[in-house]
């Protein structure tokens, strides 16, 4: 009998073992969510690493603004009158990157259409459901804004079209990533999560397992799978769930294909996943919009186009695919569920 | 001294394989279906609180654009109103199992269901 006892007050030490060493702190930036998770630092030095991340995201949704006076509304005016502005080294490499992704994308990702997503009623804080008036979108297409309009010369830019607007936002969440896995390291901070409205990158693991990130079901409040996130990798999803409105039983979302004018309706969600590189934040971000905009037929050839190899789709009636190449790194909330594999060469 | 604790009897066998038999049972049936047992409520940058899921209990919680009404009923949870545009966050509706979660951007109030075990670590949404 005392050998029971024993047995019993083992598990209710157990059940009292002290407190994991996981700092978690969640604030509102870039019109989203930012939870940043920190393993294996006293708390004391896993707020500074993590306020200092903040205070760089401030800044930066400050300067990058699309909306609201900016370095980057500087600029818009500037192209709008065919003038050229004055920019700043890192603005300057942020444009210059854009424009070789939205090259690599043959235009689908295209951060130069901010007057297509501003008639839209994207550019905003609230979104309204509204009728579009059509010759107007037609019009803001024929236009052709494009990067390669763009021109930087001597920490000046101007454009040779004055129809480009820039909104960084398919980029600047994924730039923010990368920025603040840098800021981590020169913290000295060795496993931690960020995740910025649906991209997340890891660094280091969760104590003795890697970090495990939940892939939200587009129609339904909880995750549809979960993937463990080995060390530098990124996550990103695109979907149609978080900026929309329904009008007349369509729903309209903010992915708004550059040659057509209007938003995608043919997909639900894409997620893609980044082998660690330089710019895994910003690939996380922008490398799923080249699919969830093309064609279902053209979506693998979107990938291919963006070196994607790691993907999961969601079409718009909630069929899933996957590549082969990400079917080893998820486990779905329901094992049952009809999932399409496709083989990437 | 007098010996408290002398040597089990076949009722006491009994008594323990049963409860092992129930702890067996009770841990099958409640965690496999991940049944959240506490709320946390975020509000901006700050943890407003943790509830018991288990109980009725109507949450007004204050922010940018107003009150976030928040309706806890016996193991659920919801957003029954809010002061946004949208409404997506009124549009989730009920939740109850363990690592889902409720987030109303514009008034920045999040919930989040916390079960016995934490099925990931943040949520790619």
């Amino acid at each position: 009998m005392r050998y029971v006892l024993l047995l019993l007050s083992a598990l209710l030490l157990l059940s009292c073992s002290p407190k994991e060493p996981l700092y978690n702190t969640q604030t509102y930036v870039f019109g989203t969510l930012v939870d940043i998770s920190i393993y294996g630092e006293t708390d004391a030095h896993a707020q500074s690493a993590a306020n200092a991340i903040i205070n760089h995201y401030n800044k930066l949704h400050q300067r990058l603004h699309a909306w609201q006076p900016s370095e980057i509304s500087k600029i818009n005016d500037a192209f709008s009158v065919g003038k050229s502005s004055s920019i700043k080294a890192d603005v300057a490499q942020m444009i210059q990157q854009m424009t070789t992704l939205s090259t690599q994308s043959h235009g689908a990702f295209n951060p130069a259409i901010g007057h297509l997503i501003n008639t839209w009623g994207f550019q905003s804080d609230a979104f309204l459901a509204k009728h579009v008036n059509a010759a107007k979108i037609q019009q803001l297409v024929a236009k052709n804004p494009q990067m390669i309009d763009i021109v930087i010369e001597n920490n000046n830019i101007r454009s040779n079209n004055p129809a480009v607007k820039l909104d960084l936002g398919g980029y600047a969440k994924g730039y923010a990533l990368d920025l603040g896995l840098q800021t981590l390291r020169e913290h000295h901070v060795q496993h931690a999560l960020i995740n910025i409205g649906g991209n997340i990158v890891a660094l280091g693991q969760h104590g003795d397992r890697p970090w495990r990130v939940g892939i939200q079901h587009p129609r339904q409040p909880n995750a549809i799978a979960s993937i463990a996130l080995p060390s530098g990798w990124a996550i990103g999803t695109s979907g149609d769930y978080q900026r929309f409105f329904d009008l007349d039983g369509k729903r309209y979302c903010h992915l708004i294909n550059p040659s057509t004018g209007y938003p995608a309706q043919h997909t639900q969600s894409v997620t893609v996943m980044i082998p660690p590189q330089q710019n895994a934040g910003v690939l996380s971000d922008v490398a799923s919009k080249p699919i969830f905009l093309a064609p279902k037929n053209k979506r693998l050839a979107a990938a291919k186009s963006m070196n994607i190899e790691r993907f999961l789709i969601i079409g718009s009636e909630g069929k899933l695919q996957i590549s082969q190449q990400m079917q080893a790194y998820i486990d779905w909330t329901n094992p049952k569920q009809s999932v399409e594999v496709v083989a990437i060469d | 001294m007098t010996k408290l604790i002398g040597k089990p009897l076949l009722g006491d066998w009994l008594v323990i394989i049963a409860s092992i038999i129930t702890i067996i049972f009770l841990f099958k049936t409640l965690w496999s279906n991940e049944a959240a047992s506490q709320l946390k409520i975020r509000q901006g940058d700050t943890v407003i609180g943790s509830y018991d899921l288990n109980q009725t209990r109507e949450l007004h919680i204050h922010g940018p654009l107003g009150d976030s009404h928040i309706s806890i009923e016996q193991g659920k949870v919801r957003f029954k109103q809010s002061p946004c545009h949208n409404q997506y966050c009124v549009h989730q509706g009920w939740l109850s199992r363990a690592g889902q979660v409720a987030i109303c951007l514009p008034n920045q109030v999040s919930l989040q269901l916390i079960g016995e075990k934490k099925p990931y670590d943040s949520l790619n949404y």
